[in-house]
């Protein structure tokens, strides 16, 4: 793990100071701030298209918390899972393509440093704005609504941060092997069109981190849902990404 | 015999059904500022890559400051930790972080040495002021192409390696940037071992005490710079003289040494088997004949002729 300090200080500054600060964040706190509003407005404005319609009746139940939880795990489902593919889609093999790291990997920095670094900066962003996102999420839900239990809210949001850990883990070992970012990005989507539909399978979705696709909109339903397997299942699936990058990275020719 | 810093024996790269290198010895001695010469795809990136670690042989020896470079004690690393640490590099195409500043560069290089923060503050002066870039604030994206390459050596010099391998500093610079490598690098002479490659032949002269050649993934010729270009078998004169070419050109023409004699004017040019011979009757023969002596010398080999001599006649000479 030699250079791992110095190298993950490299990876957070480079964090701030481009466009990384902007594009997962900027999406996050998007959701988290329009979502509970959209959640207030939507009915009303569905029951305007019903009244300019003649003919056409349509009865909405008042809207409430849940359907501001509901916007926010549907937009960080969609959305983010995709924007997280595409943007770690790079995550390892952007540094070898733009030749820094040659230069840093002919110093005594160990290639499992790197990968672990790359993966804990990745990481870091991702919880910390997933963490204010929901935090604001709350605030405006309670603001809009008078009403948001944080509990539903840490559970559902958890459910699906566990989920996109296990991504980025895939994402970490895909941008190791494939040299291209875009290629990487497209495996990712792979991976995730062939996650969803083994989620239609009970049983896989019981012991397996596909489960982890269901389990936010189980937990905001009031739904039965054991997450156990799938969390259990998850991080291992995670850690062995991360050892089998390390391991692909440190035999790579570069 | 000095002791080597780099020692290949035998090195070979194959890439499928293409051979870059095809068993390659080298012996770089320490202290040396080494050129390694050679045309476009000769094999020079791929030797440098290997010895730096990036890649791995398929067969052969190389040893890095007396450690093998496949002898990792790190899964998958080729180069061990203890011999990076006294390697400074510079690839060929070098990639920075170009929301960084030069500093920072620096600092941040150093820090992946180890390099503790009192004396990476100070060797981070002392290379901003070796490479011109002192005074520089901005961020690194705004450099220019020279200014990019000195960094570059400035970054493989930051942990004052005892070998710096520069793989074509200055192929791609103006010649005021050439200039400020070529100066870089020669001030480092008697500091550490150097190992350059280039296909720019005056770089080479101007800087280098020995020379490699490499063509077509072999070595075809090595050794100090001066023993290259040493004429060897066919010894070259000229001599000028204001009147009576005519007369000097018979009475040479008489000696058993004279290879070849063409005259232009008042000026011939000789070859000859022996190289001490014409340097001795010369004069004494311009001196018999009374005629006036404008020049005569000796003709050396330049590296160029010596290059293309081995690169374009297939390299068996030597």
């Amino acid at each position: 793990m030699r250079g791992f300090t110095a190298f993950l200080g490299k990876e957070l500054l480079e964090t701030v100071r481009t466009w990384r600060i902007w594009v997962l964040p900027g999406l996050v706190l998007l959701f988290a701030v329009t979502g509970p509003p959209l959640a207030r407005v939507t009915p009303a404005i569905i029951d305007a298209v019903g009244a300019s319609t003649p003919g056409l009746v349509i009865e909405m139940p008042d809207p409430t918390w849940k359907d501001a939880y509901a916007q926010w795990v549907k937009n960080l489902s969609q959305i983010v899972t995709f924007a997280i593919v595409i943007i770690y889609g790079g995550l390892v093999s952007g540094e070898i393509r733009s030749g820094t790291g040659v230069l840093v990997l002919t110093k005594p920095l160990s290639r499992t440093a790197f990968v672990l670094a790359k993966i804990t900066s990745a990481a870091t962003l991702l919880v910390t704005v997933t963490i204010l996102g929901a935090v604001l999420t709350l605030a405006l839900t309670y603001s809009t609504f008078g009403e948001a239990p944080a509990t539903v809210l840490a559970v559902v949001t958890g459910y699906w941060l566990a989920g996109a850990m296990v991504l980025l883990a895939v994402m970490t070992l895909l941008s190791t092997l494939i040299r291209s970012g875009a290629g990487a990005a497209g495996a990712g989507f792979g991976v995730l069109v062939a996650a969803a539909a083994l989620s239609a399978f009970p049983r896989v979705a019981a012991t397996t981190p596909v489960g982890l696709m269901l389990a936010p909109s189980a937990a905001l339903a009031g739904r039965p849902f054991d997450a156990a397997g799938p969390l259990l299942s998850g991080m291992l699936l995670a850690v062995g990404c991360v050892a089998a990058a390390a391991l692909a990275f440190a035999r790579k020719e570069i | 015999m000095r002791p080597l810093a780099v020692r290949v024996r035998g090195l070979t790269k194959e890439y499928g059904a293409h051979r870059a290198l095809d068993g390659i010895d080298l012996s770089v001695p320490e202290g040396a500022v080494y050129g390694f010469l050679g045309p476009n795809g000769a094999g020079k990136t791929t030797t440098l890559r290997i010895l730096s670690g990036l890649s791995r042989p398929s067969r052969g020896e190389a040893q890095v400051l007396g450690v093998s470079v496949a002898g990792g004690d790190d899964a998958g690393e080729r180069l061990p930790a203890a011999a990076l640490r006294e390697v400074g590099y510079l690839p060929d195409v070098p990639g920075f972080y170009p929301w960084m500043t030069a500093r920072e560069f620096l600092r941040f290089s150093g820090r992946l040495f180890g390099i503790a923060r009192q004396e990476l503050d100070s060797r981070v002066d002392a290379l901003l002021d070796l490479s011109g870039l002192s005074g520089v604030r901005g961020r690194i994206g705004g450099f220019s192409r020279g200014m990019r390459q000195r960094l570059g050596i400035a970054q493989a010099l930051v942990n004052a390696p005892r070998l710096l391998m520069l793989d074509e500093p200055t192929s791609a610079l103006d010649p005021m940037g050439r200039r400020d490598v070529l100066d870089m690098i020669g001030s480092l002479r008697g500091h550490t071992t150097v190992l350059f490659s280039t296909h720019i032949l005056t770089d080479v002269e101007r800087v280098c005490d020995t020379v490699g050649i490499l063509d077509s993934g072999r070595v075809v010729a090595e050794g100090p710079l001066s023993s290259l270009t040493m004429p060897r078998g066919v010894h070259r004169f000229v001599l000028e003289v204001s009147d009576g070419a005519d007369r000097i050109e018979s009475a040479l023409r008489e000696r058993s040494w004279l290879a070849g004699i063409s005259r232009q004017g008042n000026s011939l040019s000789l070859t000859a088997d022996d190289g001490t011979a014409p340097q001795r009757e010369v004069p004494a023969i311009v001196s018999e004949l009374g005629l006036p002596l404008v020049r005569f010398e000796t003709l050396e080999t330049s590296l160029e002729e010596v290059f293309l001599g081995l690169v374009e006649g297939g390299g068996g000479g030597r």
